[in-house]
């Protein structure tokens, strides 16, 4: 290969003079090349800079929270701001209040019954042939939370071998999939909760390659409910061919209720609440209980918690 | 000089002048029947893709192999290769300005041509696989600076707009040789930074093991350049073939040594990649059980080839006896130009095969609709290189090669001159010494 020093290189050569790897000097110089390149660096580095910028929106305030001093839930809760919010209220939804909105799982009594599953899909108008569920549970062996031998689509729950992982959108503090949608079709709202706008979405499918819960998906096919069975609360044909998530049921909790899963739930595994009031039942579990999040190394902040 | 050297050719009487370049009408209309049946067999091919694409729009992705747990299919794959194509072919282009690789200077018009066409053919796939392809203004008007996206779409079309730009300066030879310096100076700080962000778009996702590694944007540079100098050496040997352009083969034994030099740099780092990933003390579960599908069946069936091809390529033109011959290397630039093909496709397809709740699904392989489309942008991106074979001055005149020879003879006498000088000097200070 390096018979480019090799080839003729007599000045005797008739031919084409050789290949030559040295700058000739005939055009540009080393200095220019590198200014250029220096310039076109220092234009793609300020490009970059917000981007940095924006995805460290929690780093003040999670400073202000040594392990000694203020209470660490609250931290979280406070790390839990918004992202890419554009600052217009969500159709189909009442206006953001001052709740920070979280759930906490308890595997120990899921049975995986997928009771939850079904109500969220009524509720949600998720296309009956869409091939998707905004809950996907896993059954897990004993002995490992690692997903990576979990089974998703087991036949029926309750097996006294197995554990059930309910994993659903996490409307993580720092969500990965806002991060990457390059239109901000979709943001984080104040109250924490995840949202996509349907109106905006340019189908590019990004943010279902950015987030580790794979708790994105799209509507390859337009999305069909029966007609007896449509939430008029919730949109349906504006869903077809964008992507849609897990929002936490936003027409109800935000109108006072719960969210349809925690609802549907017959062994109340789901405990969902404020995470700012500080007398909430998540509040309470947080603080007194030994919970965990699922790929929390990943640093996404999920904001739903799993208790055993 | 550059103004001159567009009078290289005398105006034929077919010719018309537009723009300032001399499109050759005549050679379009006067072409044989071989040419009209193949342009006729592209035009068919974009008649069947535009229909397929008709049924998507109508009917939705469900008529796509793609779903959640592939989001992204054979457009991607074709994205990540068409940019990496241009992008490698520029390089060579840009050696003959910034680094006076004087041998390379007939490839100029052609890798130029070439690189703008590829871009558009990777913009292409973007547009027709968005469902909501209206849209894409939002990322004009809102665009959100953390997203890979972002970067290499706008990338991507201010570097076809820069390669066409560039094509029209080197044609009509405006501004002379130092404007188009100036415009490689532009377009391959351009190149690079249009295969880095498309890089990371795969790279940076932490939810997706496979891709999470920062060697993915040099492992996609050497691939983009080597398999760009590997097209580019085919589409050379097809313009001389029919005598479009014609080249020295000397400058095919140059280009095919460059080729050698990046594939096994390429090689390098993918050996490195996999090494990291499967050695005991560095492999991490997640990891190494996504990329033991590159050795597996069913991948393994498309990955082991790449390996194979990437490998005999590289013996090929390392052979000193045999690698001057066109055949070997119009062979070895083709396993190239596959292999490359196959690496996009299974390093996209892994990635998604084991999807992040650790389920995995079986492998993607694109519907018909997806390949009629595929084909349709292929034969596009033909179709424009064809016609453009016969319409327009892509050979570079031999003026303009000749004087910049002469200027590079000159050149090289004053730098051995001054070599001479110092090492006189030291000479002198040693036997003084």
């Amino acid at each position: 290969m390096s018979d480019n020093h090799l080839e003729p290189r007599d000045a005797g050569s008739p031919e084409v003079p050789g290949p030559e790897t040295a700058p000739q000097g005939l055009t540009i110089s080393r200095r220019r090349l590198l200014e250029g390149m220096g310039a076109t660096a220092a234009l793609m580095a300020a490009g970059v800079a917000p981007a940095l910028l924006s995805a460290l929106p929690g780093k003040a305030s999670a400073s202000e929270s040594p392990s000694g001093g203020g209470d660490a839930v609250d931290a979280i809760a406070e790390r839990n701001q918004p992202v890419n919010y554009p600052g217009r209220p969500v159709k189909y939804a009442q206006p953001a209040g001052d709740e920070k909105w979280v759930m906490v799982i308890d595997v120990k009594a899921c049975i995986g019954c997928r009771r939850c599953v079904y109500a969220c899909v009524k509720e949600n108008n998720i296309g009956r042939e869409s091939g998707f569920t905004y809950i996907q549970l896993l059954e897990m062996e004993p002995g490992s939370i690692d997903i990576e031998h979990a089974k998703l689509d087991y036949e029926e729950g309750g097996r006294p071998d197995k554990w059930y992982l309910p994993v659903q959108c996490m409307q993580c503090a720092k969500p990965t999939c806002v991060y990457g949608c390059p239109v901000k079709a979709t943001w984080k709202e104040p109250d924490g909760i995840v949202v996509m706008d349907y109106d905006k979405c340019i189908a590019c499918r990004n943010c279902i390659v950015t987030c580790p819960y794979g708790a994105r998906h799209f509507n390859w096919v337009h999305p069909h409910v029966p007609e007896d069975e449509i939430n008029p609360d919730v949109p349906l044909d504006e869903k077809a061919g964008t992507i849609e998530k897990c929002h936490f049921c936003i027409q109800r909790t935000r109108n006072g209720g719960t969210t349809a899963c925690t609802e549907a739930c017959p062994v109340g595994a789901r405990v969902f609440g404020d995470l700012s009031d500080p007398d909430s039942a998540v509040s309470k579990i947080l603080r007194t209980r030994r919970v965990w999040r699922l790929k929390e190394e990943l640093g996404n902040e999920p904001m739903i918690w799993y208790v055993g | 000089m550059s103004t001159q050297s567009t009078q290289w050719a005398a105006p034929a009487p077919d010719t018309k002048r537009l723009i300032g370049i001399d499109w050759n009408i005549g050679g379009l209309l006067h072409a044989g029947p071989r040419f009209y049946a193949f342009i006729s067999l592209l035009v068919t091919v974009i008649f069947l893709g535009l229909m397929a694409w008709g049924a998507f729009l109508f009917n939705g992705g469900g008529l796509m192999a793609m779903r959640d747990t592939y989001p992204w299919g054979l457009w991607f794959t074709n994205y990540m290769y068409y940019v990496g194509l241009s992008a490698g072919g520029l390089a060579v282009y840009a050696s003959v300005h910034l680094f006076g690789a004087e041998q390379f200077r007939p490839l100029s018009r052609l890798a130029v041509l070439q690189a703008g066409v590829l871009v558009m053919m990777a913009l292409l796939g973007i547009i027709t696989d968005m469902e909501r392809f209206w849209r894409a203004g939002w990322m004009l008007l809102t665009p959100n600076p953390t997203s890979p996206f972002v970067y290499t779409g706008s990338a991507a079309n201010i570097y076809m707009i820069i390669a066409f730009v560039d094509l029209w300066i080197l044609i009509t030879g405006k501004g002379g040789e130092k404007l188009a310096m100036r415009m490689t100076l532009i377009a391959l700080p351009f190149a690079v930074y249009l295969h880095t962000t498309t890089a990371f778009v795969l790279s940076l996702n932490k939810a997706r093991e496979l891709w999470n590694s920062a060697v993915m944007v040099p492992i996609f540079l050497t691939s983009a350049t080597a398999s760009g100098i590997a097209l580019l050496m085919i589409s050379a040997y097809i313009m001389q073939r029919f005598n479009v352009m014609r080249f020295k083969k000397s400058m095919f034994r140059s280009l095919s040594t460059l080729l050698a030099t990046v594939i096994i740099i390429d090689l390098f780092l993918l050996g490195v990649e996999i090494l990291s990933i499967f050695w005991p003390t560095s492999n991490h579960p997640g990891h190494s059980a996504r990329m033991a599908l590159f050795f597996e069946a069913p991948y393994g069936w498309v990955f082991i080839p790449v390996l194979i091809l990437g490998v005999s390529a590289f013996a090929l033109l390392a052979g000193r006896n045999r690698r001057h011959l066109p055949a070997v290397q119009l062979t070895a630039a083709a396993m190239y130009v596959v292999a490359i093909f196959l690496k996009r496709y299974t390093l996209m397809a892994m990635g998604f095969a084991i999807d992040p709740l650790g389920q995995f699904t079986a492998p993607y392989f694109p519907s018909l609709v997806e390949i009629l489309i595929a084909l349709m942008i292929l034969a596009i991106g033909l179709l424009i290189m064809a016609v453009a074979a016969k319409i327009l001055p892509l050979q570079v005149p031999d003026q303009e090669i000749e004087e910049h020879a002469h200027e590079h003879v000159k050149q090289r006498a004053e730098w051995a001159a001054l070599d001479a000088e110092p090492q006189a000097a030291q000479a002198s200070v040693t036997e003084a010494g």
